[in-house]
């Protein structure tokens, strides 16, 4: 894996190398140009790259029993799905907002954990949720995310529910 | 000085004053303690309340709000591995550790003992020596800032001496990231791929939640198996009353925290740098001169105290610029100067002459504060533990929730939230691979300093690179700098020999 990913961020760096100095102008004798210093940062991660890659096949070299990277039990394991859901979460919350998707990984994540009472994690969950608005939405004055539709419609509903408490107070 | 100690307790002591501390003290903590509220958004969020107080009350109010939410930043750090403050992350090496070992109690102690330490050294540093500090300050051009982070890059050597090829590649994976954005001499876009999110930079927040919360978070998911067990341990951390640290234990420290408090000091005086430079560079030479580095970063005090004596001391430190020369450190400073300013408060060099009391009611409140901090947040410390108690299918996805919040409350954008959790992936695929998620916050953290200060020396130098490199403090810290990063070589060399 370490050598996969060394190989890759040397392609990687070696792209970025040439790409900022398409998009930056030539450098003048007093202005050094806005591609010197991360081209001196990609020369010198591209040099540590290579030694690293370099030292690891030595170390691959003297192992007798290779390490074999099995990527079905990968996808199965509850790390990728963890990964999937925390993925999930960040690139809907703009669409169905903080409630909702607060709500919705709290309970898949629950139960990915382990968590076999479903009655107790749709609870716990609902109770969080309306927690965390609170002290952010709420107390906080942190304007988090609506959503759009429904959704939306939801949040400013509960937000004006809020606003009247505030004013009530 | 005396006059100013005199002065400050008679503003501070008034029976209305020290009950406004003392509410901002516990409002600090607790605004530092959450990990969605940095401690620049803790004191804007205290400002409303400073507005109809007088001004030399408010500047108190808000100081012992911000000295309080740095604090509060090493509760989560040590108890979640969420450092509440991006200056609260070295604290995460040793704390986190602890409290696994189920000294969670003990750990916040030394926390809480270094910050208030870190604290009164730099309250006492800041009325004693302010004007002449803010005078060297000045000597600070762009080379030398350039010097100074510099130094701190040099740090990464020292992050994890075992490993330090893959530390300087995390290192300088944080320095290309910090160039992502506009570039900060010519305004040019680099590496954005036409992205209007990418064109204001890569965030230091989301980017920091990511790699500490959420990827220890994926981390427990994979070994689900072990968190019935963890969860145990963690119920014995929550025993604090049993744990605290002896006055024995907090006195073995005192090199430490006398090194951290100094350092802080200095670091948070020079305009630009922060309370996370300081922590990180604390740490850093903490590795160097003690007698068991190899310890640090497994759970030990002079981890935490290191980070915590440092970051509370920098927060002092950070009032000497602003209050002597008009010049904000960081963000929370800047938050504090517009509050003077829309109050009529001419800041700038003659304000420590012309009106000391400022000056006074800082210092007053800076002593004040890291008392009364140290019984406030072990308060909302013991209440944070209790946390610890629930089991990790609740407590796991909350972390991932609130490190949400985090990243977004920053900028109400949500593609910092995705930030957030592409970071938490790669975070664990760094700690898979060896590599450090440390070192690349720390890249990030100096990039666009090191950078901008460089460029800036350069051409005032008229491209002169001799020039740039041969000013009296920038070639003391650059020499500092080659031997800090040829120093584990050297020790590399020598161990191959010795076989």
């Amino acid at each position: 894996m370490d050598i996969i990913f060394s190989i890759a961020l040397i392609i990687f760096n070696i792209y970025c190398f040439f790409l900022v100095g398409i998009e930056s102008p030539a450098p003048t004798l007093t202005e050094l140009g806005a591609a010197f210093w991360p081209r001196i940062v990609i020369s010198l991660m591209v040099i540590l790259l290579i030694a690293n890659l370099i030292n690891q096949l030595k170390i691959r070299k003297e192992k007798t029993v290779h390490e074999k990277i099995d990527i079905i039990s990968f996808f199965k394991s509850k790390l990728f799905i963890g990964m999937v859901l925390v993925s999930i979460m960040a690139l809907s919350t703009p669409y169905i907002g903080f409630l909702t998707s607060c709500f919705g990984f709290l309970v898949t994540y629950a139960i990915l954990l382990g968590e076999r009472n479903i009655f107790k994690v749709i609870l716990n969950s609902l109770i969080i949720t309306f927690i965390l608005y609170i002290i952010f939405q709420g107390l906080l004055d942190i304007r988090l995310e609506r959503g759009i539709g429904i959704f939306r419609n939801l949040a400013l509903f509960l937000e004006g529910i809020l606003l009247n408490i505030k004013r009530g107070l | 000085m005396f006059d100013l100690l005199g002065m400050g307790l008679r503003i501070i002591l008034n029976p209305s004053t020290f009950l406004l501390i003392t509410a901002g003290t516990i409002l600090g903590v607790v605004f530092g303690a959450m990990p969605g509220v940095s401690a620049s958004m803790a004191v804007a969020l205290a400002l409303p309340f400073a507005y109809a107080m007088d001004p030399v009350i408010a500047i108190a109010f808000l100081v012992s709000v911000y000295c309080a939410s740095i604090t509060g930043g090493g509760i989560t750090a040590i108890l979640f591995k969420i450092p509440g403050t991006p200056s609260s992350a070295p604290t995460t090496f040793d704390g986190y550790p602890m409290a696994q070992r189920g000294e969670a109690g003990k750990a916040l102690g030394f926390s809480l003992i270094a910050s208030a330490v870190g604290g009164l050294v730099a309250a006492f540093a800041m009325a004693l020596v302010s004007p002449q500090l803010a005078s060297i300050a000045l000597e600070f051009g762009p080379s030398e800032l350039f010097a100074v982070s510099f130094l701190g890059i040099s740090v990464l050597s020292c992050l994890d001496s075992d490993n330090i090829v893959k530390t300087l590649i995390s290192g300088l994976i944080g320095l290309l990231l910090a160039c992502v954005g506009m570039d900060p001499m010519l305004g040019i876009s680099r590496f954005t791929w036409g992205s209007s999110t990418l064109l204001s930079g890569i965030e230091m927040i989301p980017i920091m939640i990511g790699l500490f919360a959420v990827t220890e978070v994926l981390k427990q998911t994979a070994k689900s198996k072990k968190i019935e067990v963890s969860d145990k341990e963690k119920n014995e951390s929550t025993k604090m009353k049993t744990v605290l640290p002896s006055v024995k234990e907090i006195w073995e420290t005192k090199g430490t925290m006398t090194r951290s408090s100094i350092l802080g000091t200095v670091i948070g005086i020079l305009p630009g740098a922060g309370a996370t430079i300081a922590s990180f560079l604390s740490y850093a030479i903490e590795k160097k001169v003690s007698k068991h580095p190899e310890k640090l970063g497994t759970g030990i005090a002079d981890g935490i105290v290191a980070s915590e004596a440092a970051n509370n001391a920098a927060t002092g430190g950070s009032m000497v610029p602003l209050l002597s020369l008009g010049i904000p450190g960081g963000n929370a400073a800047a938050i504090m100067m517009t509050a003077l300013v829309i109050k009529g408060v001419q800041i700038g060099p003659l304000l420590i002459k012309t009106q000391p009391q400022y000056l006074a009611s800082v210092f007053g409140s800076m002593l004040i504060t890291n008392i009364v901090m140290v019984i406030v947040a072990m308060a909302v410390a013991k209440v944070f533990a209790k946390i610890l108690a629930i089991p990790y299918t609740i407590l796991g996805p909350v972390i991932v929730m609130l490190a949400t919040i985090g990243a977004y409350a920053l900028k109400n954008n949500t593609g910092d939230v995705i930030l957030m959790a592409a970071a938490g992936i790669i975070g664990y695929m760094f700690v898979k691979l060896g590599y450090n998620s440390a070192a690349l916050v720390l890249g990030l953290v100096l990039g666009q300093m090191s950078e901008s200060n460089f460029r800036r020396a350069y051409t005032l130098a008229n491209g002169d690179l001799v020039k740039v490199f041969t000013r009296p403090i920038t070639a003391v810290l650059m020499i500092a700098c080659v031997l800090m990063l040829v120093y584990p070589l050297i020790k590399y060399i020598l161990r191959k020999k010795s076989w």
